[in-house]
């Protein structure tokens, strides 16, 4: 009897779960199937699922009306940019942090963890002050440098390097190598999933920022694709179908990323909010 | 090798040009900022920062400036309405997928797509979905009330206000004041819930099967369970991921910027939007009193903080 209660409840509980899932998802699948449909037509009853003819014209249309394809490649420059630098000034400092002692060391990692509380949006004007003094508004530079000191790559790489057995590194030293030899040859490639968590999150980080890349950029050539889309929706105001198309090339990248890599987002994510 | 003994330049420099560049630079610059009336095309020194120096007055104007007080309130709005909205489904979606059933990843995986989506994308996607009059949403109520007003007709009874007002027009979401915050929140909890959900499931994954195994042998049923082991050992995560929320929830910006631009009437302008206006949105910028913005809203963020942290004795449960 209550094991029967308990199939039932199981399933009602499955049910709900299934159905708030798909809730997530439905938006998207709106998105897709709109951007297939005949330019102006209009979400009606009885809903149709999907379009009787694609009608690629949405997506001709999106790419040729607004700088789409250099948006995007503006966007991948600042995703992969921003991985890179923060890579590798992350794994530097966290090894150093991990493997070197110096006075003040102690002193150097609180101070760069109480930087985790100062919320970004503090540094906003600041930078833009910056940057346009360097007069680096609307380059490369501005989008992607501030990524330079991160406090949270340098502790979890930090906290990786001090995992890592440090047998193989004394050998090495041992036989003669250089504190950069040891860091290049051993101890990097052995903290490669570290590295591919963190890549993962700073990826999707930088290609779905906002605010900064706002600010930071104002010619229409130099927006990232979530910056021109939000500014230059207003020319798609009625043309939903277009507008969706645009947004479903910029929703694959992140999600393929996220699919691929699922295991390291995940990790990433607890491993920042648990232990950091 | 216990360590090597000297400063690392070559892996510190980086970090270390990037943290007084990037980071504990500009910090000096804002608070600075905001204590003067300093104009973006004044030379950036010390004699310009001097003779456009105020003192408190930017602060003293945000006590008398009424769009910051509606700014103010409807960030108090947004903050507690969605933020418990989201801790409560997210609670019930971990619970729910912290087990094992054929499907379970991709189910997990359905409600993380919206937070690997970008909030641009999220809201430009909700303003359709919202569409009073071409949106799913108001289509499906619109039809939900004309079901019910035909029920009603079926009996010779004419159906109440509610139900006609929801049949021929239904809530005029973002372009109504009243509906305009309601439907940022929509959005906001619908793209947040799977980063929450993400943190309680690791939470839960954590809690040692031997104590539901021992409440079990006990003669405790699944409810007292709940009660007894997992919401006391889960409050850690309880904790950590409300504050989480709260802090993102000061610092809504996309959305508002993305759906409402602000608007209908300043309804849904928050803090963070507010800051943005002054600074970037209005010519010439009042980048002074955009920064005293910031510091007001890094003062709600930290006294937050700190009283969480206080409340958190009370009601979190520690492993000695």
């Amino acid at each position: 009897m209550s094991k029967q209660r308990q199939r039932i409840a199981d399933a009602v509980i499955f049910v709900v779960l299934l159905l708030g899932g798909l809730t997530m998802l439905v938006p998207f699948l709106w998105m897709i199937t709109t951007s297939f449909k005949e330019p102006g037509s209009l979400f009606d009853l009885p809903i149709q699922l999907w379009p009787e003819k694609l009608h690629w014209e949405n997506y001709r249309r999106v790419l040729t009306a607004v700088p789409f394809a250099r948006w995007y490649f503006n966007s991948l420059v600042l995703a992969l940019g921003l991985t890179f630098l923060n890579l590798t000034s992350g794994a530097l400092a966290g090894y150093a942090f991990a493997r070197f002692s110096w006075k003040g060391k102690d002193a150097m990692f609180l101070l760069s963890l109480i930087t985790l509380m100062i919320p970004a949006h503090v540094l906003i004007i600041p930078l833009f002050v910056i940057m346009s003094r360097l007069g680096w508004i609307d380059t490369y530079y501005a989008l992607i440098l501030p990524g330079l000191f991160d406090a949270f790559a340098i502790f979890l790489m930090r906290q990786n390097f001090i995992s890592l057995p440090r047998e193989l590194e004394e050998a090495a030293l041992i036989d003669g190598a250089t504190p950069w030899q040891i860091y290049w040859r051993i101890a990097l490639p052995l903290a490669a999933p570290a590295l591919a968590t963190l890549g993962t999150f700073t990826f999707l980080g930088g290609w779905n920022a906002f605010l900064w890349p706002l600010i930071a950029t104002n010619s229409i050539e130099m927006r990232p694709l979530t910056v021109g889309l939000a500014v230059f929706n207003t020319q798609f105001t009625t043309e939903w179908t277009v507008l969706m198309a645009g947004l479903s090339l910029a929703t694959i990248p992140p999600i393929i990323v996220f699919l691929a890599a699922q295991k390291y987002f995940i990790r990433g994510l607890t491993l920042g909010s648990l232990k950091g | 090798m216990s360590s090597y003994r000297r400063f690392p330049w070559l892996f510190i420099l980086p970090s270390l040009v990037g943290f007084f560049a990037f980071n504990a630079g500009p910090i000096l610059i804002s608070l600075v900022l905001s204590f003067t009336k300093w104009d973006v095309f004044d030379p950036l020194n010390l004699g310009a920062v001097t003779g456009s120096w105020v003192g408190l007055e930017n602060y003293r104007e945000m006590a008398r400036d009424p769009v910051l007080h509606k700014a103010f309130w409807n960030t108090l709005y947004y903050v507690l309405v969605a933020v418990p909205l989201e801790i409560f489904i997210s609670l019930l979606v971990a619970l729910g997928l912290n087990r094992d059933f054929p499907g379970v990843k991709i189910v997990r995986t359905l409600y993380l797509l919206p937070t690997v989506t970008s909030v641009v994308a999220v809201g430009l996607l909700w303003r359709w979905v919202l569409n009073p009059y071409v949106g799913p949403v108001n289509l499906f109520l619109r039809w939900s009330g004309q079901q019910i007003e035909a029920f009603f007709g079926f009996f010779g009874l004419s159906a109440p206000g509610v139900v006609h007002w929801l049949a021929s027009e239904g809530p005029g979401w973002l372009s109504d004041e009243r509906w305009a915050m309601p439907g940022i929140i929509l959005a906001a909890v619908w793209a947040g819930i799977g980063f929450r959900m993400l943190i309680f499931l690791a939470g839960l994954q954590n809690i040692d099967k031997t104590y539901y195994e021992a409440a079990a042998l006990d003669g405790a049923g699944p409810w007292q369970q709940f009660w007894n082991v997992t919401l006391p050992l889960l409050s850690p995560t309880v904790f950590l991921n409300t504050l989480l929320a709260l802090i993102g929830g000061f610092q809504v910006f996309g959305l508002i910027y993305v759906m409402t631009g602000g608007g209908p009437l300043d309804a849904t302008n928050v803090l963070l939007f507010y800051l943005y206006q002054k600074a970037f949105g209005i010519f010439p910028p009042d980048m002074g009193y955009a920064s005293a913005i910031a510091w007001l809203l890094f003062a709600f963020l930290f006294a937050l903080t700190v009283a969480q942290w206080q409340l958190r004795k009370r009601w979190v449960w520690e492993e000695a």
